[in-house]
Formats: structure tokens, sequence, C-alpha cells
């Protein structure tokens, strides 16, 4: 037991060791990290939000209008494909965030009308009898959407947010429909909420200039593939001559479709095909800049990437001399004609823009849309000095707790035994420094609290293993055999005790966020890590001990 | 060099079992007296899962005048205000219910945006059954600077809710439950103006209506399912008997626990439920050494009476156990002492969880194995055999 073999000496010194190499980081000074290397300095804890400073905030996603928006966006198309299929139909209407429901003239048309509708969408579960048909999103289907849209938002935020790439946010999905975004060193938060909460979609149509030709503002009927979308200017110009129009339009709940807002209120529109050319989730870069000639208007210049650059390409070779329609939150924008191939994978978006508006929704365009509408549910923002309190009581605590936690083990279990439980709690606390630089994980002010339990923790396997040395000793062993069967014994209980406070720490982790975790990262980690520096680490400490010293008696 | 003090060590055996009876008594009456003090008292709450806002604020001038800060921010019709100094005598811990979202938020809206837009501003409630508000500005603004204004509100406006063109007038539709929300940041924004020019905002947090009675569920299930868990863990490892002994000690402490919460008023948040789970998890630590001990000992000791075998074992285990608690125990007390007012709830109750856990292990754990009717022969025929190969082991040490 303790006649280690020299090899296990080295493998466990060897990781002893590699723990003080990725703890120092965390407790040398600036003026000495500043000599090391760059890799090396720099791979240190992170500090929570509670101890940094800066602001967390939780996110909702309005996830139910997404889906209704979805849904109606189906429903005008099954209307124009069943009255394309000459099936006859009462109304199409959209059960809330779920489903769509077609109500049929005749019962025979049913088969019909299912194969019509489920072309669109085969993700579809039909149910309902007779005349109606119900079609729902099955529960995997309306996860899977669910998810798409959380992690479309999640991606759209950090461009968003971290345009400039210094504030190094942290966002992660929590739950369902929820995302967390951390951002560290911000005290105000006005900026920061503005950007979280805009859309801004953006895609291009080739304008059906069939129907275009016919002259007609708002021709009677449109084909299927084509809808109406009013143009910027003409919605300025309703805004000036019937202002009770264009407020019902703001107001309208649920919100109008183009198509909606050309048929009611008739501003001047656009005929453009549904299909899109190529949209804003292609673009790769846009800026704002002005004009070389014409006075230097103001104006979006554009990139796409690969995929969107082909597209556009194939797009506008195909069809010189045609308008190309650019439609950005369901207005049209611009639609200028198509003089030659664009292939070179660039564009710019001319219209009456002012230098701040290009400046703002060439930002927008750079991040893309945001699929969902996002409401804070939770906020929280600490000042840096509030962080700099905390981290000063949580270091005080920690060291208090440690010096009184070693001199007690001082004192009941004396210099050599004390000496090798408290190295071995040294260890310990560098080996969770270690563990969390290499995890990444942050360190909270419930995190110091984790530690410092742990401290007091990790030196109960010692105190275990001791008190059993000294109950061999008073059943007459010898120094030698009775710290071999002391370890031998004391192991199970160890590591039952180790383990049941070990789950505890998992389940919190499991339940907890953001400090919390950080609590219940510091404690299992300490656990785990205590388990090699209360026992086996002090076991070597024992054997090289007791093979240099050679005790006859054990004073313990 | 000194000589190690047996700090626990007794010349005398204790009969602990034989204030069984004693015991149960005591505990049970604690237990209930906690339950009857959740219901009747009710737990302090913090706004983790009650919802409302937390402002820490810190006066420019030395010392926080409690009572005029009660005075000023309770005049600003936010619903339920509380006041605690937080730490030291300059810095204090607002508290404000959570916001409903209703006529008073919006007319504190109107007032934020004349303090911080200009005297002519006018925020009304929109059509009723919605959540709309509707902003009017004493000049016509462009888009943008519409998004500038509301957003010195708190509140962020989408691209397609912004007017076109400038006017004077712009609704924001908003959903009953958005509003709610958008509430708690007007409520923030109106304490930061009436404090602002004595105080320094040091920190904010806000948790809307939604999320707290999620925590709620969430975190009732963790304490269970840590309780279940380990008292899993001690079945594979011990007979049944000993799992129902540590869940019964676990309910013991999580229960208690909570009782020093109400007692004392303690701040329940998030830390505190982590405090919670941790005691459960810890507490069993000393069952844990202790029934091992048992097992030991039912192995060397067939005859022998439970009751007088659970009391050698505590006995030989007695020292380990008060060491391992003091260990905790000063650890913990190190946080009590200096670990500073966030801390301050957690570290008070895992101070009562360490002492708690001590006596649980000894007087709910062991003394319910014996009402749960262990006897020294009742271990698993896998269980005794790890004896035998104990004993030869022992042999040839």
């Amino acid at each position: 037991m303790l006649n280690l073999p020299r090899w296990q000496t080295l493998v466990i010194a060897g990781i002893t060791l590699l723990s003080v190499l990725f703890a120092l980081p965390n407790l040398l000074p600036a003026s000495v990290l500043q000599h090391l290397p760059q890799w090396y300095a720099t791979s240190r804890i992170n500090l929570g939000l509670d101890l940094r400073g800066g602001a967390h905030f939780l996110l909702e996603a309005d996830l139910r209008s997404v889906l209704n928006e979805r849904l109606t966006n189906l429903s005008d198309s099954v209307r124009a494909e069943l009255r394309k299929q000459q099936v006859p139909f009462k109304d199409v209407t959209v059960e809330s965030g779920r489903a769509l429901v077609v109500s049929l003239r005749d019962e025979a048309n049913r088969t019909k009308a299912i194969d019509a509708i489920r072309a669109f969408d085969p993700t579809l579960a039909v149910s309902g009898t007779g005349d109606t048909i119900r079609l729902a999103y099955s529960e995997q289907e309306l996860t899977r959407r669910k998810k798409e849209v959380i992690d479309q938002s999640i991606e759209i935020l950090r461009r968003r947010v971290d345009e400039t790439g210094t504030l190094e946010p942290t966002i992660t999905r929590q739950g369902d429909e929820r995302i967390l975004l951390q951002v560290p060193g911000i005290k105000d938060t006005t900026d920061l909420k503005r950007k979280i909460n805009q859309t801004a979609k953006l895609t291009f149509h080739l304008v059906n200039e069939d129907i275009a030709a016919t002259g007609q503002n708002i021709p009677q009927t449109v084909p299927p593939t084509t809808f109406l979308v009013p143009t910027r200017e003409g919605m300025l110009e309703l805004r000036r001559t019937n202002p009770k129009a264009w407020e019902d339009i703001q107001t309208a709940n649920p919100r109008l479709s183009p198509e909606q807002i050309c048929r009611r209120y008739q501003p001047q529109c656009l005929p453009v095909l549904k299909r899109v050319v190529v949209g804003g989730e292609d673009l790769d870069d846009s800026k704002a800049t002005f004009e070389q000639q014409q006075g230097g208007r103001p104006i979006i210049s554009f990139t796409f990437n690969s995929a969107g650059g082909r597209a556009f390409c194939a797009a506008t070779r195909a069809n010189i001399g045609k308008r190309l329609a650019i439609q950005l939150d369901g207005e049209i924008i611009s639609a200028p004609v198509v003089q030659s191939a664009i292939c070179g994978g660039s564009g710019i978006i001319t219209g009456s823009f002012t230098t701040q508006q290009t400046q703002e929704q060439s930002l927008l365009l750079r991040s893309g849309a945001l699929p969902a509408t996002l409401t804070i549910i939770q906020e929280s923002t600490v000042g840096a000095d509030l962080g700099a309190d905390a981290i000063q009581a949580g270091t005080v605590a920690a060291l208090v707790g440690t010096a009184l936690v070693a001199i007690f083990m001082f004192v009941a279990y004396g210099p050599v035994f004390g000496g090798f439980a408290n190295l071995a709690m040294l260890v310990n606390l560098l080996m969770v420094f270690a563990g969390m630089s290499i995890l990444g994980a942050s360190l909270t002010l419930p995190g110091i609290a984790g530690l410092v339990l742990t401290v007091g923790m990790a030196v109960d396997s010692n105190v275990l293993i001791y008190e059993r040395v000294r109950e061999e000793k008073a059943l007459g062993r010898s120094a030698f055999s009775s710290l071999a069967t002391g370890y031998e014994r004391a192991m199970s209980a160890i590591i039952d005790a180790n383990l049941t406070t070990l789950i505890a720490g998992v389940l919190l982790f499991g339940f907890g966020s953001g400090p919390i975790r950080g609590f219940a990262t510091t404690l299992s980690l300490g656990l785990l890590t205590s388990m090699f520096s209360s026992t086996i680490f002090t076991r070597m400490l024992l054997a090289v001990w007791v093979r240099w010293r050679r005790p006859t008696e054990l004073v313990i | 060099m000194w000589k190690p003090v047996h700090v626990f060590a007794f010349k005398r055996k204790f009969d602990f079992l034989g204030q069984r009876r004693t015991a149960l008594i005591l505990s049970t009456l604690i237990n209930i007296i906690s339950i009857v003090a959740v219901f009747a008292v009710g737990l302090n709450f913090g706004i983790d899962f009650k919802g409302g806002i937390a402002i820490q604020a810190k006066a420019k001038d030395g010392t926080a005048e409690l009572d005029q800060l009660r005075t000023t921010v309770g005049a600003l019709g936010v619903g339920e205000v509380a006041l605690q100094e937080f730490g030291d005598p300059s810095t204090v811990l607002i508290r404000v219910q959570r916001q409903e979202g209703d006529a008073q938020c919006v007319a504190g809206a109107q007032r934020v945006m004349q303090k911080r837009a200009g005297p002519g501003w006018l925020v009304k409630p929109g059509a009723s059954g919605t959540g709309d508000v509707e902003f009017t500005s004493p000049t016509p603004l462009d888009a943008a600077n519409w998004r500038d204004a509301v957003s010195r509100a708190g509140l962020t406006l989408q691209e397609r809710q912004l007017p076109r063109g400038s006017t004077n007038t712009a609704r924001i539709d908003m959903s009953i439950e958005q509003r709610a929300e958008w509430c708690q940041q007007v409520a923030i924004k109106q304490v930061e103006d009436v404090i602002g020019a004595n105080y320094e905002m040091r920190g904010t947090e806000s948790v809307g209506p939604k999320i707290g009675d999620e925590l709620m569920r969430s975190g009732i299930w963790a304490v269970i399912a840590t309780m279940f868990a380990i008292a899993a863990y001690v079945w594979i490892r011990f007979e049944w008997q000993f799992a129902v002994g540590a869940l019964i000690a676990m309910l013991h402490d999580v229960i208690s626990t909570i009782g020093i919460f109400v007692l004392f008023q303690l701040d329940f948040s998030l830390t505190a439920l982590a405090a919670v789970l941790t005691i459960a998890g810890y507490s069993i630590n000393d069952t844990v050494v202790v029934f091992d001990r048992v097992r030991e000992n039912m192995r060397r000791y067939k005859k022998m009476s439970m009751v007088d075998l659970l009391n050698q074992s505590i006995n030989e285990t007695l020292s380990r156990t008060l060491m391992t608690s003091a260990t905790v125990f000063v650890a913990v007390a190190a946080l009590v002492l200096f670990g500073g007012p966030v801390l301050q709830s957690f570290s008070v109750a895992m101070l009562w969880g360490v002492i708690v856990g001590t006596y649980s292990s000894v007087w709910v754990a062991c003394a319910g194995l014996v009402y749960l009717g262990l006897r020294s022969d009742s271990l698993r025929p896998a269980d005794d055999k790890a004896d035998k190969a104990d004993e030869t082991e022992k042999a040839g040490a």
C-alpha cells in the first residue's frame, strides 16, 4: 500500500506539477505575466459578470408570432393552390400558433385538397373530418422549428451585439425559447437593447413584367406565383394623402401582409414574383457609402457570399432588361432595371435614404434578420466597482477560511500529518484553478463560496484517513501497518461521502444558471480533484516520508 | 514541534440512542414548526423567485437616508418598496415589487419621458385589451429619432413598428405580457430619476413575472431529485433501511434549513436554493461515515443488539464526525464573517446545515435504522461476503 512503485510516484508528481503550471497564470502578478509567452499568460479563469461587472439579459423569443406568420403565408399559398386545382372552399383560417383549418364546400374533394396542400409542406399532420381539414405541425416539427429560430437568433444577436468584436458577449440557449445574453464590462444598456430588438428582412425578387405591362397599379387577379408589394414611395405618398389609412396599417393586428395592404389601401405597388432570387441571409457584407455620380446620394453597397453571388449572377443574366425589386421589411425600396449580368458578387441599393438610414440599414443587413421578436424577461447590470467589492469580499473570505482550516488541521494532527493534509488542500485549490482554466469556466461570487466550501470538505477525506489510522494504531498495529490499513479502510467512506455531495453539485449545475452554475462548478470540480489530492497525493507524500524517516511510532 | 491535540477524543461512551425518543420528538417538532412557519409566516423570497426589481445604490455623500428614500421611491406609484442597508451604511438595496404593466406604469413612462426627453412628451395606453402604448412628441420626429426617443424610456422599437416619415405620435403595439415585461424597465428608470442626484446606481436586477414561477417549480424538482438520487446511491451501497434512513435525515435537514430561512427572514434566492441542495448533499456525508461503520460492525458482531451496535458505531466514529463538520464549519464561518452581503443568507444557511447535518446523522438517520427494524442479520449476502474477504485480509496484515 505504501510501497509505491517509482513510476506511480512520478505520475502523481507529474499531475500535481501540471496543475500548478495551469493554475499559475491566475496567481502571478501582472508584472511577471508580461514576461511570459502570451498563450500561457492569457489562459486564465474568466470572471463571471457578478465579479467583473456587465449586463445580463434573458430574452424570450416570440415563437407564436413566428409560427403564425408562417401559417399565414402558408394559408395564402394553400388558397391559391386550391383555386388553381379548382377545389371550391369556404375558408382557410389560421388556428393560433398551431394549425391551418381548411373548410371545403364539397366533402368529395377532400383527398384532392389534401394532396394539393401536402405538396407545399409535407411536414403537416392532417386531421379533421368531413369538409374540414386541419393541418397542424407535429410536436416534433414544432420543436425543430423552434430550435431553428432560436439558433438563428443567437447567431444574429452575436453579429449585432459584437459588431466591433471587442465586447466578448456570451450568448447561449436556455431551454426551448430563451436566449441568455451576457455582455461583460458595459453599464449603459440602452444602445445594446436597441440593437437586440430590430428585424431587417431583405429579399430580392424579379418584377412580373407581364402583369406590370398591363399598366394597372392593382390588377384584379395576379397569378399564384406573384404577389403585390407596396413601394416605399407609394407608402410615403399614402401617408401624405390618407393619414388615417396609413395609421390603420401601422396598428393592424394581426399585421397586414404587403398584398393585403395593396388591395385594401391601393398605394403604389409592384407585382413581383414570390420566388426569392437572393435573400438577406446570403449577404456577406454591406456598407453605407455614397454614389459616385449624381450628387453623391447615400447608398448601401453589399457583397454576396458565393451561393448568393451565383444565384444573383444567374438571375440577372437570364433577365436582362427586366426589373429586380429589392424588398426590405415588406416594402420595395427600389426596382432597378437589370442592365447586364451582375456576376461580381456585389451590388448597391439606391433609394431615398438619409445618411443615417443607410448606416443603420447596412448594419442590420450585415447582421441579418432576426426571425423572432425578443422580449427581455430578466435583466441585471452590475457596475464594475460592485464587482470589485465582491472580488475583495470573496478573496478575504477564501483566505481566512483556508487559514482557519489549515490551523485547525495543524492543531489536530500535528505538523507532519496536518502539514500533509494542508499541502493537499493547497494542491486541491490549484487543481480547481487549473481545471477551471482548462474548461474555460467562469468564476462567480457563489463560485468563490463553493471554493471555500471545498477547502473545508477536501480535508474531510484526510480526517477520515487519520482517524482510522489512530484507531488502527490503538489496536496495536505497527506504524507502517496502521498507515496502510488506515488508508485502505477509509476509502469506501471517502468515496461515498464525496459522491453524495457530487450528486447534489451535478444536479445543481443542471438546474441553475449564471452565478449558481459557477457555484456548482467549483463545488463539483473541487470534490473531484480532492479525491486525488486528499488520498492519492497524500499517500505519495506519506510513502516518501515513510521511506525517508522510517518511523517506529506515529505521532498522530 | 508540537504534538497533535485529540480535539474530539472522548473517554466516555455515550448512549446516543437511549435519547432517541427525545430526539424523535424534538426533530418532529422542529420540522412541524418549520412547515407551519413556511405557510403561516412565509419565506422572504428574493426577486429571483418573486419577480421584481432590485437596485443597489450607494450614497454619494456617505450615508444612505433610508427613511427619506422610502418616501421618495414610495411616492412613485411603483407598488410595494422595501429598503435595507446592504453591507455598509452608505449602500442600500432597494427592492420594488414586480410591475404589472397597468396604467400606473404608463403614467410612470410619461414621467420618465418628460424628465429624459423633454417636458412636452405624453404617453398614453392604447386600446384596452391590448398592451399598446401611444407616445406623443412635442415636435415631429422621423424614424431614427423616434427610436432614440423611446429608447430613453427603456423601450426598444422594431423596424416595422417605426413610423414612416416624420410624425408627432407613434403607437407601439405590444401584447399585455410584453408591456408587463417592459414596465420593469420603466420602474427602474423612475427610481433612477428620483434618486440619481444623490445616489450612484451600482447594479440593477429585474426579473419579469414569467420567470419566477418557473424557477420555483424547477427548484423544488431539483431538491426532490437530489434527495432521491442520493438515497438511490445509498441504497445501491447499503441495505434499503439505510437508504430510507438517509432520505429521512435529508428531508429533516432540508425542511429545518427552510425553517431557518423563515425564522431569520433570510433572503430566499437562487443562492439560498443552492445552499439547500448543498446541505442535502453534504449533511449525508456524516451519515454515510456512520453507516459505513455500522455495516462493518454488523459483519463483526452478529449477535449484538441493534441499539448497542449503533451506539458503538456512533461512538467509534464520533471524533471523525465532529472533526469533518468542524473543518467545514470554520470555512463557512469565514464566509459568514467576510463573504459580503450577497453571500450572507447562503453562508448562514450553510452554517446551520453543517450543524443540523451532524445532529441528524446520529439522531435521525441512525435512530431511523432502529425504527425501520434493521437487525444485525439483515445484511445482503453480497455485503456479508465482503466481510469474509475483509477478515482474511486482516489476518494476513
